[in-house]
């Protein structure tokens, strides 16, 4: 193609410095491709920023897999470049974001690219249209809102989407396990309102059971469903329920001391608090539990920052401590992960008074 | 004997059913802003229909009935505190202060 | 020792006429405001009030079918849960 070709095709991109945010997904290949065929397009030599963000704090536990995971990608999408390249000079720099500090949301992530770019004076960011930054969990708002928030330039790779279609249907093992737990769980709901004992509720229980899963199995379970790890969470959940009104017993007698007191001492205060919590579920599980627990009360939930009013000190106390935090983590991640510092030895609190901006 | 134990196990479920209700309703009444009130309305949510619903299981015994109410607040104790936070954030959204005790916004109480 | 004169029954009966006066004092703060939030507090605790009284007149009258309409208004109150929560979140727009 030549050089003034861009107007008509679909690379329209004028550039020589891009920065390739990188993450695992099915589109990652052809959204390298994508930035090195259009930044060679227009200029004739070409530097690449291949970055991978990571989401976590090198001194968790988990994360380590990850750093080894994410230098793997960077080294791969570096061989994908000269690949792509042929023998156009192409300058290749690899990065690991996010290693000093720890990114919570997409906010987050937007701010370290824009920080990059400036530093290393960027003119485009090519975005994976699947990017998701951390593999495994989903991040609540997108990536590409936050990019604007902070104006920032970028172009979405026009990637092919197995991946959108994936994410529907999901391959063979993956859709029966949703349908497996989706008929159980529904037929179980049946026969408890029912008679377990009764042919025709065995019967019609099986029907309705059946409907339920075909039709609403994909909307349940936005998330793979692990054959081993989702039931052992289900029985730790379980382990988790007397540990949770516990805590609302001691928060209650609490909160009921003060309020039947005449001169109602208390002290509405706001926090923020950074929860080492990720994702939909697990985040759905500790801020429900958190405005179950009377004394605190979740006002906002963004990724892993939550705003929570405390009405008495010592409900602010037990939250800096983390108890809830660590039960959930018990949760959804198992033992070793549940050992980490509290919130306050972490110095992920904050008190912001009576504004929560 | 087993009657007795039950009546009376069925009445302190109750009347403690009824006290944290009755501290949630104090609360939502005395308490100074939206805030504060939400804190004492999932007393209610917890304690307060915990306690009465038990007392029901336990009169009905080990049945079919009871399992409904362990449903029941199983329902309540996964939607309350959805809304409660709904109510909050639209509260926060709407740009409601939160009261604080010197009622001034010099709010940093460390 | 049960007290004589006192059924289990008149026992369920009382404590749901106890969770009716409570209700009733809830509602002031539903009329009363002064924000909309508050009022829907307020009709989010009315919910869960009645969802026990139900729960108590099904065992003060022996009527476990009662439950069943409790069971309902448990899900009507999600429902009502997920109706506010995609209203705040998208300022309007309902399902």
């Amino acid at each position: 193609m030549s050089t003034d070709g861009h107007e008509e095709g679909e690379i329209a991109v004028a550039a020589d410095r891009l920065l390739v945010p990188l993450s695992d997904t099915v589109t990652v290949r052809q959204t390298v491709g994508y930035a090195v065929r259009s930044g060679l397009e227009d200029a004739g030599e070409l530097a690449i920023h291949l970055v991978v963000a990571l989401p976590h704090e090198a001194s968790l536990p988990e994360s380590r897999q990850r750093t080894a995971e994410a230098e793997e990608l960077l080294s791969k999408a570096e061989n994908w470049v000269q690949e792509d390249a042929g023998s156009a000079s192409v300058t290749i720099k690899t990065t690991l974001l996010g290693t000093d500090e720890y990114l919570f949301g997409p906010r987050d992530f937007a701010e370290t690219f824009n920080d990059y770019a400036q530093e290393h004076d960027i003119d485009l960011i090519v975005l994976d249209p699947e990017y998701q930054p951390g593999s495994t969990a989903q991040i609540l708002q997108s990536v590409e809102l936050e990019l604007d928030a902070v104006g920032l330039a970028y172009d979405e790779a026009p990637v092919e989407r197995p991946a959108r279609h994936q994410r529907l249907v999901g391959d063979v093992s993956e859709r029966f396990d949703r349908l497996f737990a989706m008929f159980w769980i529904s037929y179980g709901f049946y026969l408890v309102l029912g008679d377990p004992t009764y042919w025709f509720d065995l019967v019609t229980g099986a029907a309705v059971a059946g409907i339920v899963s075909l039709s609403l199995a994909h909307v349940t379970f936005t998330f793979p469903l692990d054959r081993v790890q989702s039931p052992i969470r289900a029985i730790r959940f379980g382990l988790y329920i007397p540990y949770l009104i516990w805590e609302i017993v001691k928060a209650n007698i609490a909160v009921s001391a003060v309020i039947l007191r005449p001169s109602m001492p208390i002290e509405p205060t706001m926090t923020r608090i950074n929860t080492r919590v990720r994702g939909g579920l697990p985040l759905l599980a500790l801020a429900n539990s958190i405005t179950l627990t009377p004394g605190t009360l979740t006002v906002r939930a963004d990724d892993q920052r939550l705003i929570v009013h405390t009405l008495i000190p010592s409900a602010r106390d037990d939250l800096f401590d983390g108890g809830l935090e660590r039960a959930i983590r018990f949760v959804f991640y198992g033992r070793e992960s549940a050992a980490i510092p509290t919130p306050r030895e972490r110095g992920d609190t904050e008190i912001i008074g009576g504004d929560d901006q | 004997m087993i009657e007795t134990i039950r009546f009376w196990v069925i009445v302190v479920l109750l009347g403690l059913g009824v006290f944290f209700t009755f501290v949630s309703t104090v609360g939502v009444i005395r308490l100074p802003d939206i805030y504060a009130r939400a804190h004492t309305a999932s007393q209610t949510d917890t304690l307060g229909a915990g306690f009465a619903l038990a007392g029901v299981a336990v009169a009905f015994g080990w049945q079919h009935a009871a399992v409904y109410t362990v449903l029941l607040l199983f329902f309540v104790f996964i939607t309350n505190p959805t809304a409660a936070h709904a109510i909050a954030r639209s509260a926060a959204e709407s740009g409601i202060e939160p009261w604080t005790n010197d009622s001034d916004e010099d709010g940093d109480s460390q | 020792m049960i007290p004589s004169g006192i059924t289990i029954e008149e026992v369920f009966l009382g404590a749901g006429t106890l969770f009716v006066v409570l209700a009733i004092m809830v509602f002031y703060r539903a009329v009363a405001g002064p924000t909309t939030q508050d009022r829907l507090l307020a009709v989010n605790v009315l919910g869960t009030n009645t969802v026990v009284i139900l729960a108590l007149l099904a065992a003060g009258l022996d009527q476990s079918w009662f439950l069943d309409v409790a069971l309902i208004y448990a899900l009507l109150n999600f429902l009502m849960a997920i109706a506010i929560s995609k209203f705040t979140v998208e300022r309007g727009g309902v399902l």
